[in-house]
This record gives structure tokens, C-alpha cells and sequence, in this order.
């Protein structure tokens, strides 16, 4: 699918005290100032907290109120053109149209991006079928299902052979295989076309599964922006599961001194000073109350405890 | 406390069976309705909201049929997924006219109490265009609880929520499916249903495929070995002790731990701890690979 290598921008998107206000009043970014390295990034956010805002001015189809930007080294409020042939872009929303067949549509779209009408046609054909689309790509997209109209649009992100590609809820309306189809999908993107990826998203538990780092903003500020790893670090606490008999050995944990915090199903231990000795103390009461052990594992922080923390204050 | 049952119920559009053969039982609590796309959610859903008739079969909401019998709306609310609410109205207007339209004793003081219930009273007298998805979502769930129903069914009430909108709405469903409500809301986030209610019923293409805690009908798949992920301070001696124990199918070794195959669920997680302390093995993790409702779906699904 690529052509010969071709030297990469290590910064991929770089904003300086970026803003954009809306008729003088709306303020959607105000002092934003972030850099994307290569990768899968999620852009995560409360609705209304800027993303929109920022993908229409990475796309340069908005100027912005202040500051600056650059995508791929270029500056979409000049080059816009330069940029858009660089990036791949998936809207939300459902903007295809019905009367056309996939294949014409994605051509169509490869010739709009510059491409010579013979390699326009051959290139939809390979992203289409890159996407999981394949005889199905003849028939007209209104007779689409949800899961195929979201194929589509990658594949129309695709055509032009992008840098980076801006996927805005890729998993949209999707039935659980066919969400995880579209992660393995974007997953590969990165890793074997090696397109870095933007993914905007809602659901924090499929960043944390395709994503290397993360971008939070939230009211149009940088809340933050950290690797996934660096977010998902485990904690001193040991959450144990058994099957049946909880509560005994809830009591059994407190009276050897682990007093433990009951959360659902689970048993949180604090592992303390002596986390060796905490792991014998529970094998040890598992053993000797004779229940099914379904988990011990040490918990990890998650994604999620970023916008928790930020409710309670 | 009431009950909505479903007894052999089916539904087909000319020669298409959307729902096919459904007996059900849905107790107080949250219960998450799950399945792919077309496996007849929102069908089934409409049909106990008695906006379908059955095409065979019966279903009642606590004592009475659901079809044809508009006494059920004193006891059942609904929030459908097309979201279609006045812009041009305030949440307090919105849920005062649900109110009227049940003509209830005191419709101004039910309003209230329900736009209390889901925390929108410091909005209410905005219009509902300005707010955001979650508020208008939270504004419908208030109309359909206005009178205090004890039947609660929600279709992808997540849908379009941001992060925190969707703890909130958690929390809610969780608040009254504890108050002893009856609540089905259909998802296609797995992980959201798992977090919210381990009861979950499973449509595939029409049928029943499942139903109950989604732990219990992992259980119950006792053909498909259980595959626990385990570390510990010395896993090649552990292996060895753990293949000699009738539960385990197999035992892969690899650096970052073991992966185990056990074909007696209980057997298995009764006798690991046992064995580690005969062997002197510290076992510093168990995690259960495949027991999520992720994998439960699948196989489920696939089956």
C-alpha cells in the first residue's frame, strides 16, 4: 500500500496559545497549547469542550481567533490545500450519498484529492478493500448498514494515502463486533501502514485499548496530555474476587489485620508496607475458607479516574 | 414491585421475524438488553411499551397486557432513542406538560420531584435547545419518570454521551433500579453494561439467546474451557503441580506468566490457592481472561 519511505514530521500537530471564539462571544478554545507525536492519539472531551472546533482548524476550514497551529509542518490558515492532501479526515456525521456506490464515491473523492482518474479508481478499490468492503462495494450506499457506511468513510479518509488520519466517533453506532472490527482496524492503520491516527472518542475504555497517548481538553484547555501507559500505571491496591463467600472472607482479611474495601464483587486490599506478606495473608484465607478464587490482581489506574477526579473538585 | 413478563412472544413485519419466540421475566433492577444490530431490541422494547402488538404470544406489565390497554402508562415510562423534545420549551415546561398529560393530582410538585431525581433543577428554566446531549437525555428520563412509574425501559439512553454524561446517567439507572424500579436500557457498550448490572438479556437474530448474570451464563458455556492469565514466583513448578490436577485442560508457559485452561471452573479456582501454599508458590496475579461480558457476548453471538 505505501510507496517508498518518506521522511516523517516527529511533531505531527503543534498549537501555540491556540483560540478560536465564535461571533465575539462563544469562546470554544482559548489558550490551547499542545504537540502530537506520532501514533494512534485520542482526543477525548465533554461534548462541547472544543474538539470539533479543534479538527475543523487543523483542517483549515476555519481560521482561528489567536495563536497558531501546524499540521504536518504546514500552517492550515495559508496551506490549507497542502494540509488536506496530507490528511485523511472521518466526519461524525452521516454524509454520504445515498444514490452512489461505494466505489464511485471513494473514486470520486480520490479525484477531488488530485489523484488521475485511472489510479483514483484503482486506490478506492484497495482502500475499500482495505477497509473489509468488497462486492458489496458496487451496490449503492443507501442500502448500507451503519457498519458499512462507517467503512466507507475511512475508506474515503484513506484514499489519497494521508500521513494522519482525523477520525471524528469512529465506532459510532456500531454493534459490538462491529465497533471491535473498526478498533482492529484503526489499530492496524497505525501499526502496519504506519498513518498516524487522531481518534476522537466518547468512550474511554476503547482509547485505552488502541491508543499510545491521549489528549484530554475539556471548556477549550488542555486538561492533559500523557502517554496511555502513564494513565493505566498500577496502584498499591490488590482487588480479589471469589465466586461465592465475600463477606466471610472480607472478615476473615479484616482480622488478619488487612482490612479491605468492599467495591461490587471485589475486595480491595491495600497492600501497605509489607506487600509480600499481604499476598500470603490472602492466599492463605482463600485456602483455608476453601473458595473459588477468581481474581487477585493488582489494580491499575484507568483512564476514566481523569474525569472522576475532576466531578468531585 | 412489578414485574414485566414476556410469554412466547413473537413479532414479524410481513415475511421478516424481528422477534421470535420470547418467554422473559424481567425483575426490579437494572437489567441490560443487549445484541447485535436487527437482533429485534428495539422491537421488543416497543412491544412492551405497547406500541406493537405481539404477533403471538403475551406480554404484560405486571398484571396486564401491554397491548391495547393504556392503564399500563400509569405504570411504565419509556425513553426512545430518536430524540425528539420542543427546543423551544424549558425542561420545567417539558416535564410539567408529562406531568398534565398523566393528570396528575399535583403535576407543578411532580416536576419537580423529577427533575430533582435527575439533578436538572438548577436548569429547568433554560430552553431545552441550549442544553447538551446529556441534559436533554436527563430532561426525557425526568418526563418519563414523572409519575412515578414503576417500569423504566430506556433505548441507548448512552448514546452521544460524553464521559462524564454517561456516569451521571449510571448512576441514575443505578440509583432507581435500587429503589426497587424496573429497568431495561439496550447498549452496545459491553463495558457500560458490565459496569452497571451484571443481569443481562441476550438477543441474537430474534431469539433469546441468554439471560440472567452474565457470570452465571459463562458458567453454564462448560464446553468452552475457562483461560485465567497467572503469575507467580516461580510458574514452571506451578505449571507442573497445576497440570497434575484433573480441572486444568492445559497450561502454556511463556515469560510473562501462564496461561491456563481450566475445564472445572470451580475445581480450578478452589484448588490454585491450595496448591500454591503446598508449594510455597506466591501467586502475585489471577486474572480471568475470557469471563468478561465482552467475550461472553461473543461466544454467545457466534454460537
Amino acid at each position: 500500500m505505501r510507496g517508498p519511505p518518506r521522511l516523517r514530521a516527529v511533531t505531527l500537530i503543534a498549537t501555540q496559545s491556540l483560540t478560536k471564539v465564535y461571533g465575539g462571544r462563544v469562546t470554544a478554545l482559548s489558550d490551547l497549547t499542545l504537540s502530537v507525536g506520532p501514533g494512534v492519539v485520542g482526543l477525548v472531551g465533554a461534548n462541547g469542550a472544543g474538539k470539533s472546533t479543534l479538527i475543523k482548524l487543523l483542517l483549515g476550514l476555519i481560521p482561528p481567533s489567536g495563536g497558531s497551529l501546524s499540521v504536518l509542518g504546514l500552517d492550515p490558515t495559508t496551506q490549507a490545500a497542502d494540509v488536506r492532501a496530507r490528511v485523511g479526515y472521518m466526519p461524525e456525521n452521516d454524509c454520504l450519498p445515498p444514490e452512489l456506490s461505494a466505489a464511485e464515491f471513494v473514486t470520486h473523492l480520490g479525484r477531488i484529492s488530485g489523484l488521475p482518474r485511472t489510479a483514483a479508481r484503482e486506490r478506492a478499490s484497495e482502500a475499500l478493500r482495505h477497509v473489509g468492503l468488497y462486492e458489496e462495494r458496487y451496490r449503492q450506499i443507501g442500502g448500507y448498514s451503519t457498519g458499512m457506511k462507517q467503512r466507507v468513510k475511512l475508506a474515503q479518509a484513506l484514499v489519497h494515502d494521508p500521513d494522519l488520519l482525523l477520525l471524528d466517533e469512529p465506532t459510532n453506532g456500531l454493534d459490538p463486533a462491529g465497533r471491535d472490527a473498526m478498533l482492529n482496524l484503526i489499530a492496524r492503520i497505525g501499526s502496519e501502514f504506519g498513518i498516524s491516527v487522531v481518534v476522537c472518542s466518547h468512550l474511554l475504555g476503547e482509547v485505552e485499548r488502541i491508543c499510545n497517548s491521549l489528549i484530554a481538553i475539556d471548556g477549550g484547555k488542555l486538561l492533559r496530555s500523557a502517554e496511555i501507559s502513564t494513565m493505566t500505571t498500577s496502584t498499591d491496591v490488590l482487588a480479589v474476587e471469589v465466586s461465592e463467600g465475600t463477606d466471610e472472607l472480607g472478615h476473615r482479611l479484616a482480622a488478619a489485620g488487612l482490612p479491605p474495601t468492599r467495591e461490587g464483587r471485589l475486595l480491595l486490599v491495600p497492600l501497605g508496607s509489607a506487600p509480600d506478606a499481604a499476598y500470603d495473608t490472602i492466599l492463605a484465607a482463600v485456602a483455608d475458607l476453601d473458595l473459588p478464587l477468581h481474581r487477585l490482581e493488582q489494580r491499575r489506574h484507568r483512564v476514566a479516574e481523569l474525569f472522576a477526579a475532576r466531578e468531585d473538585a | 414491585m412489578t414485574a414485566v413478563t414476556m410469554d412466547g412472544v413473537s413479532r414479524w413485519f410481513g415475511n421478516v421475524v424481528a422477534v421470535n419466540d420470547v418467554t422473559m421475566t424481567l425483575e426490579p433492577g437494572v437489567t441490560g438488553l443487549l445484541g447485535p444490530n436487527g437482533a429485534g431490541k428495539t422491537t421488543l422494547l416497543h412491544m412492551m411499551a405497547g406500541f406493537l402488538s405481539p404477533s403471538r404470544g403475551t406480554v404484560m406489565v405486571g398484571d396486564q397486557p401491554a397491548w391495547r390497554n393504556p392503564a399500563v402508562y400509569r405504570h411504565l415510562g419509556l425513553v426512545s432513542e430518536r430524540e425528539a423534545v420542543h427546543g423551544f420549551l424549558t425542561a420545567g415546561e417539558f416535564v410539567l406538560a408529562s406531568a398534565r398529560l398523566h393528570k396528575l393530582a399535583d403535576p407543578a410538585a411532580a416536576a419537580a420531584a423529577a427533575l430533582d431525581l435527575v439533578e436538572m433543577t438548577e436548569f429547568k428554566d433554560r430552553r431545552i435547545d441550549t442544553y447538551s446531549k446529556g441534559m436533554r437525555q436527563r430532561t426525557r428520563v425526568a418526563a418519563s419518570l414523572v409519575h412515578n412509574p414503576q417500569v423504566l425501559l430506556l433505548d441507548e439512553p448512552f448514546n452521544g454521551m460524553d464521559p462524564r454524561q454517561r456516569m451521571h446517567m449510571m448512576e441514575l439507572l443505578h440509583r432507581l433500579g435500587g429503589e426497587g424500579r424496573t429497568i431495561l436500557f439496550s447498549s452496545h457498550i459491553l463495558e457500560e453494561v458490565e459496569q452497571l448490572s451484571g443481569t443481562v438479556q441476550v438477543m441474537v437474530s430474534g431469539r433469546l439467546a441468554a439471560s440472567g448474570d452474565y457470570r452465571e451464563i459463562r458458567r453454564l458455556m462448560s464446553n468452552r474451557p475457562h483461560v485465567f492469565a497467572v503469575s507467580s514466583t516461580d510458574d514452571r513448578r506451578l505449571a507442573v503441580a497445576l497440570m497434575a490436577q484433573p480441572s486444568v485442560a492445559g497450561v502454556e508457559l511463556a515469560p510473562t506468566g501462564l496461561t491456563v485452561r481450566a475445564s472445572d471452573y470451580g475445581g480450578f479456582t478452589r484448588s490454585l490457592p491450595k496448591i500454591a501454599l503446598k508449594e510455597g508458590i506466591r501467586v502475585s496475579r489471577l486474572t480471568p481472561s475470557d469471563e468478561s461480558l465482552e467475550s461472553v457476548f461473543s461466544y454467545l453471538v457466534e454460537a
